[in-house]
């Protein structure tokens, strides 16, 4: 029951996001920009062995999904909560019997079922690699499954942003920011002298948690940090909800 | 100002409610109540605390302090109808049925139910984005009823509307008041007149009366406003009459146009008092030009209980 209900609003937002101009927009952004970048790493890679492949073409492709997707995430999630504030139907759906968590796990789905649409049209590129005898599918996997956790985390920022403003542009804005600001951590890492805090700062950035997995390596920390990264930001977002009754 | 309220049995019972917010309180500790399968009037001016004590009700804000108790399921219209533009008629009604009755099996037989009483079965496939502002205030109105709540609340459904438009709400509302509590916030006072049994005046998050329409205008009877105009009139005129007849209010002003006074004067007083005001107010040092009582309706009290 208590999916069934969230699985309604899944249902409701996805034929209206797919009956909107600007999922396709995004999509054929995202699949012109990855095309041009993959077949230009193709024709860079000299020797086609299985580790070239990897080293040229694979983790050179996902670092640019996944960097794409810093900006792509706000523009999927700058309307979940700042359209239905601004169209007054928030209050229609926080009066049904959804609890507020459960409109926030709705829209998340749904806003990852769009990720998945988008990120379909990448299975190509591991298919074209396989025709030439590419075979290295740990890596390929564990590359997908960073990119669906890192995504999982922008997207809980952009739903978080989302719901302190009624204006799609505030908050595709500050969603940005955000990232950005997680992104360039790394930086400030890298310009301390003290190891302990250049490690702490390090291990608080995505990219960092993000890296292993294009190598092929699954940390069990990096599962620990994007799920309490996701919880942190689903927190605030219901939060931010609650608030509305104050 | 409390009147007995019938015996019958209570839909919404509110007591001692209050919300404040940094720097403002938009209710002061209000109480009042609504008889199950009445129309209530809730009445005020802008900014009374009416849209408050209606999200209240229904769940959006929480109060202060205060209890109410609701007997029943509840449907809410709020001020700007909770439509989504993009969705056809029936597609919303269908997508509201599901999250406010997830358990309920008869989700279309529900939604074509409501569109034949709220007259939407013409435009049911129809964007709603697409509809005029009547229409969509009538989508609103049927998503507030289309899980079948015993109580329908209302923030000013007239809102905005032609006249043609509010006939229609006004229509709605006769037939829906057969099967249901109605509470309603309006500014047409003369739907209030049409339509509610009783009403609720609020000012300033304060209720100024509650009870049974009929009782109110009754009692307002024994009130008497009087309008006069005069060539002189001095604050020591206005508290010699205050102390001498006893009158529940005086306000003066002068009118620079006609360069007199106009007094506009509030007593609970027997109809002789109205003979010795004007006797007063036509002695020499101050001059009576005219002399009428206004009779007292409910937009009348509605103008007076504001002021």
């Amino acid at each position: 029951m208590y999916m069934q209900k969230i699985l309604i609003l899944v249902k409701k937002e996805l034929k209206d996001s797919f009956l909107s101009p600007l999922i396709y927009i995004l999509t054929g952004l995202f699949c012109f920009m990855m095309g041009w970048l993959f077949f230009n790493y193709l024709l860079q890679a000299k020797n086609l062995t299985s580790a070239t492949m990897t080293q040229a073409v694979i983790t050179p492709i996902f670092g640019n999904i996944n960097f794409i997707f810093v900006f792509l995430c706000p523009l999927i999630t700058m309307r979940s909560f700042a359209e239905e504030r601004k169209q007054a139907t928030l209050d229609l759906l926080l009066r049904s019997e959804l609890s507020e968590m459960q409109i926030i796990i709705g829209k998340f789905i749904s806003n990852m079922v769009l990720v998945f649409f988008m990120l379909s049209f990448t299975f190509v590129f591991p298919l074209i690699l396989a025709f030439s005898g590419y075979s290295d599918w740990g890596v390929v996997g564990s590359s997908y499954l960073g990119i669906i956790l890192s995504v999982m985390a922008y997207l809980s920022v952009g739903l978080f942003c989302s719901s302190l403003t009624d204006n799609q542009i505030v908050a595709s804005l500050l969603t940005f920011c955000i990232l950005l600001g997680s992104m360039l951590m790394v930086i400030s890492a890298n310009a301390t002298d003290n190891y302990l805090l250049a490690l702490i700062i390090q291990y608080m950035t995505i990219p960092f948690h993000y890296e292993g997995f294009v190598k092929g390596v699954l940390r069990s920390y990096s599962l620990v940090y994007f799920s309490s990264y996701l919880c942190f930001f689903f927190l605030l977002t219901l939060k931010s909800l609650q608030a509305r009754k104050w | 100002m409390e009147l007995r309220t019938d015996i019958a049995p209570i839909a919404i019972d509110i007591k001692n409610l209050s919300k404040t917010y940094p720097g403002r309180v938009a209710l002061s500790d209000i109480s009042f109540s609504v008889k199950k399968g009445s129309v209530h009037g809730f009445l005020g001016p802008n900014g009374a605390g009416k849209s408050t004590t209606m999200k209240i009700l229904s769940g959006l804000i929480r109060e202060s302090s205060g209890e109410f108790k609701i007997s029943g399921k509840i449907g809410f219209l709020p001020e700007h109808p909770p439509v989504y533009p993009n969705m056809t008629v029936a597609d919303y009604l269908e997508f509201v049925f599901a999250i406010y009755a997830p358990a309920s099996q008869n989700k279309r037989a529900a939604v074509k139910d409501v569109m034949e009483k709220t007259g939407l079965s013409n435009v049911s496939d129809r964007l709603i984005g697409n509809l005029s502002k009547g229409y969509q205030q009538r989508v609103g109105i049927a998503q507030a009823l289309v899980h079948s709540p015993e109580i329908i609340i209302l923030d000013e459904p007239t809102v905005g509307l032609d006249p043609v438009a509010i006939a229609d709400i006004r229509s709605l509302i006769t037939k829906l008041k057969k099967d249901h509590t109605i509470i309603f916030s309006t500014h047409q006072l003369h739907d209030v007149e049409l339509l509610c049994s009783d009403i609720t005046l609020i000012n300033h998050g304060k209720i100024v009366v509650s009870g049974p329409l009929e009782q109110i205008l009754e009692n307002l009877k024994t009130r008497m406003t009087i309008q006069a105009r005069v060539v002189n009139f001095t604050p020591d005129d206005k508290a010699a009459m205050m102390k001498r007849f006893q009158l529940e209010s005086l306000q003066f002003k002068f009118d620079e146009e006609k360069k007199n006074f106009l007094l506009e004067i509030i007593a609970a007083a027997p109809e002789s008092l109205k003979k010795d005001l004007s006797h007063f107010l036509a002695a020499d040092s101050i001059g009576l030009l005219e002399f009428s009582e206004v009779r007292l309706d409910l937009e009348e009290l509605f103008k007076q209980m504001v002021h």
